[in-house]
């Protein structure tokens, strides 16, 4: 095992092979408040990617509901448990994680779900908390809650899927970062789908080989957002390139988010993958379960979001999500306008900040009518 | 040198040499025994019944013993057509039967901890053209289809691809000395008896699954194009996925852990037979084959190893039960 430097844990720890982080790494923000679990983006994934004999239960993008909803079943509880206590000093994990964890004679902790564990891709969805008892009424801070968790493949920098590999067929791009899997040369020993703790590499029965989420890298190479990007009709996600911290760029949309304003975090940090998918986390959900799932930066970053509406460059940002199918890897405010810029600083398109806003009176004199509002 | 031993009990000396003789021409204490009385009549009775039965586990033994070799796999000259998928043969009965005894993969990570299988019973015939090995093994699972979580059984025998003083690393070889295998799958097996009735893998695995839709099947002009398109692995050309070939076994080469590979031929035919919980698998190979696999010669001696993964306990790849090099003798035909 190596030594690396892992941000989102605050400390370097072990991995199986040394640092050699890409040219760029491919990054995106989550805004789960705005996620209405229409499934649109696993769909648009499922009919692009995995539509094939063998693939019938293999979902690359899955949305999710917690804390009860899981695909494959249980699959992060069952990490979760095995891991042991995960605590954190201030932004420090004092923990272990999965190859730190690693039991006698395995290159990570992992488990493997079994072909059941994948039969019930909706289950527990929509489910809450607890029961809605009689004379409850809604109130702050929400007794009942729940949230939705949608996930690709986090193409992670230290990526577990990668590391167990015995035969080397997981490779991480060095354009762009994205974790691939050969198909040319997999055969099958389900090394990956043990180890991923997201449970993001799936076996195929029908190939004999494992698959798992490409991050549409022919419309990356292309400029272009992901299908599951662009077809999100809640306009949640935006993708880009995320930097560490210390060349972090104010102008980059996913620096900005995730290293400037700490806003955007890491889905199980704990785990030591340091994943590239970050999520601005749900403002209902208690902080316990919070820092639980997204680390201790949570608590903080709701604070920021609930603000967020009021500060103009944050406003403007959330605006440019589900705003193009471009890639956006720069942008910048001018005036109630944000500015998408592509790779050499040149304008992509600009979106309104604030969408105005018309107010009319309930009365209509002309017709001497009480207007009714339709939506 | 040869050594080989004889298991309690069998009759092989007579086998190679004249019929055994019958048990009861040695007892003549039986036919005497109306003229005893008493106890002795009694003992003389408990001594009969004892012999009858002593008689019995001997004749069944002179039936079905095998000669045991446990210091090399002996090839045994054979003419004609080999046995070479048919593991149940009465053929395999002429050659010694070699117990291999199998240790768990340590050496590299991921490495198995828990044993499996312990033994691997070898036979090998050869036809001077041919050879065959007969490979059997307690399972008491017949695992086929993988899916998530559940692998194939497997087999394999590993040879080096120079022999001599040059003899590779016995764990998948080693970097400028290769090894050669023939990997036998029971999947792939079981591919070929599904295809005849038109099942493929994934309605094996859910035979009452109705499936909404599939793109392929709405373009009967494009189907195939369109399937191999939603088939990565088809699609990239991995010979894994076994869509061209008839054989069960593949075979491979190797320069140590992680780079097993396809090999450019592909002759090895193979069956297996999982049968009261113990699997038979015949493999069989030529034994001139081309360059960068091991060649065979009548009267050389060489290596073998073999590996065992069992499905069940969701052994594959570097988690198997393998053994080290074993002597291999091709002996010439009398």
């Amino acid at each position: 095992m190596a030594r690396v430097n892992n941000w989102q844990i605050g400390r370097a720890m072990d991995y199986w092979y040394s640092d050699n982080r890409p040219t760029r790494q491919f990054g995106a923000v989550f805004d789960i408040n705005k996620c209405i679990a229409c499934q649109t983006c696993t769909l648009a994934c499922k009919t692009t990617w995995t539509s094939g004999r063998g693939q019938e239960f293999m979902f690359w993008n899955n949305v999710e509901t917690k804390p009860y909803g899981y695909y494959p079943l249980a699959w992060d509880v069952e990490l979760l448990d095995a891991l042991g206590p995960q605590t954190w000093d201030g932004t420090k994990y004092t923990g272990r994680t999965v190859f730190e964890a690693a039991p006698q004679g395995e290159r990570v902790l992992g488990w493997t779900p079994q072909a059941i564990d994948y039969a019930s891709p909706n289950i527990g969805e929509d489910e809450i908390t607890g029961s809605v008892d009689q004379g409850l009424a809604l109130g702050l801070p929400q007794q009942i809650w729940m949230f939705y968790l949608a996930r690709i493949c986090n193409h992670c920098t230290y990526p577990a899927c990668l590391a167990s590999c015995p035969r080397s067929s997981i490779y991480k791009r060095q354009e762009d970062g994205i974790v691939v899997l050969d198909q040319s040369r997999c055969r099958g020993y389900q090394e990956c789908v043990r180890a991923c703790p997201y449970k993001k590499v799936y076996f195929n029965p029908s190939t004999g080989t494992s698959e798992k989420c490409i991050a549409c890298f022919p419309k990356i190479e292309e400029g272009i957002q992901p299908q599951c990007f662009v077809n999100c009709i809640g306009k949640i996600r935006l993708q880009g390139w995320v930097n560490p911290p210390e060349r972090a760029r104010e102008d980059n949309p996913i620096d900005y988010l995730v290293h400037v304003r700490k806003l955007a975090l890491p889905l199980y940090p704990q785990f030591g993958l340091e994943p590239n998918v970050y999520y601005v986390p749900p403002v209902n959900v208690p902080d316990p379960f919070l820092v639980q799932t997204f680390g201790p930066g949570a608590p903080a970053a709701v604070k920021t979001y609930r603000n967020a509406r009021n500060d103009k460059t944050l406003a403007g940002l959330f605006a440019l999500f589900g705003s193009t199918e471009r890639t956006i890897p720069f942008f910048r405010i001018s005036g109630d306008e944000a500015i998408a810029l592509d790779d050499d600083h040149r304008e992509i398109m600009r979106v309104p900040i604030y969408e105005p806003v018309y107010i009319r009176p309930a009365e209509d004199p002309t017709r001497r009518i009480i207007r009714m509002n339709t939506t | 040198m040869t050594r080989v031993m004889r298991p309690f009990f069998t009759c092989a000396e007579h086998r190679d040499t004249e019929a055994p003789r019958p048990i009861w021409e040695d007892m003549p204490l039986c036919l005497g025994v109306s003229v005893v009385r008493g106890r002795a009549r009694r003992a003389t009775r408990r001594l009969c019944i004892a012999s009858l039965a002593f008689a019995v586990v001997i004749t069944g033994a002179c039936r079905r013993g095998p000669a045991i070799d446990t210091i090399q796999i002996a090839a045994v000259a054979a003419s004609g057509a080999l046995p070479t998928d048919d593991p149940l043969s009465a053929l395999w009965d002429r050659a010694p039967e070699h117990p291999a005894a199998l240790l768990v993969q340590d050496i590299v990570e991921p490495k198995l901890l828990q044993p499996g299988v312990t033994r691997v019973d070898v036979r090998a015939l050869h036809n001077g053209e041919w050879i065959a090995f007969r490979l059997g093994w307690a399972d008491a699972t017949r695992s086929m289809l993988a899916q998530s979580g559940v692998t194939s059984d497997s087999v394999a025998i590993q040879f080096p691809v120079q022999a001599g003083s040059q003899v590779p690393d016995p764990a998948m070889g080693e970097v400028g000395k290769a090894v050669h295998l023939l990997y036998w799958k029971a999947l792939w097996q079981d591919d070929a008896e599904r295809a005849v009735r038109g099942q493929d893998r994934v309605s094996a695995l859910y035979p009452n699954a109705a499936i909404d839709h599939y793109p392929f099947l709405a373009n009967p002009a494009a189907k195939e194009e369109m399937a191999r398109r939603y088939a990565p692995a088809d699609a990239a050309g991995n010979p894994i996925t076994r869509r061209a070939s008839t054989s069960p076994v593949q075979e491979l080469v190797a320069e140590g852990y992680g780079t097993t590979t396809a090999a450019a031929t592909q002759k090895a035919l193979g069956r297996g037979v999982w049968r009261d919980g113990r699997w038979l698998v015949a493999i069989a190979r030529p034994l001139e084959e081309g360059d960068g696999v091991a060649r065979l010669t009548v009267g050389q001696r060489t290596f073998v190893a073999v590996a065992v993964w069992d499905g069940a306990l969701r052994q594959a790849g570097a988690r198997k039960m393998r053994s080290v090099w074993i002597p291999l003798v091709l002996h010439a035909a009398r």
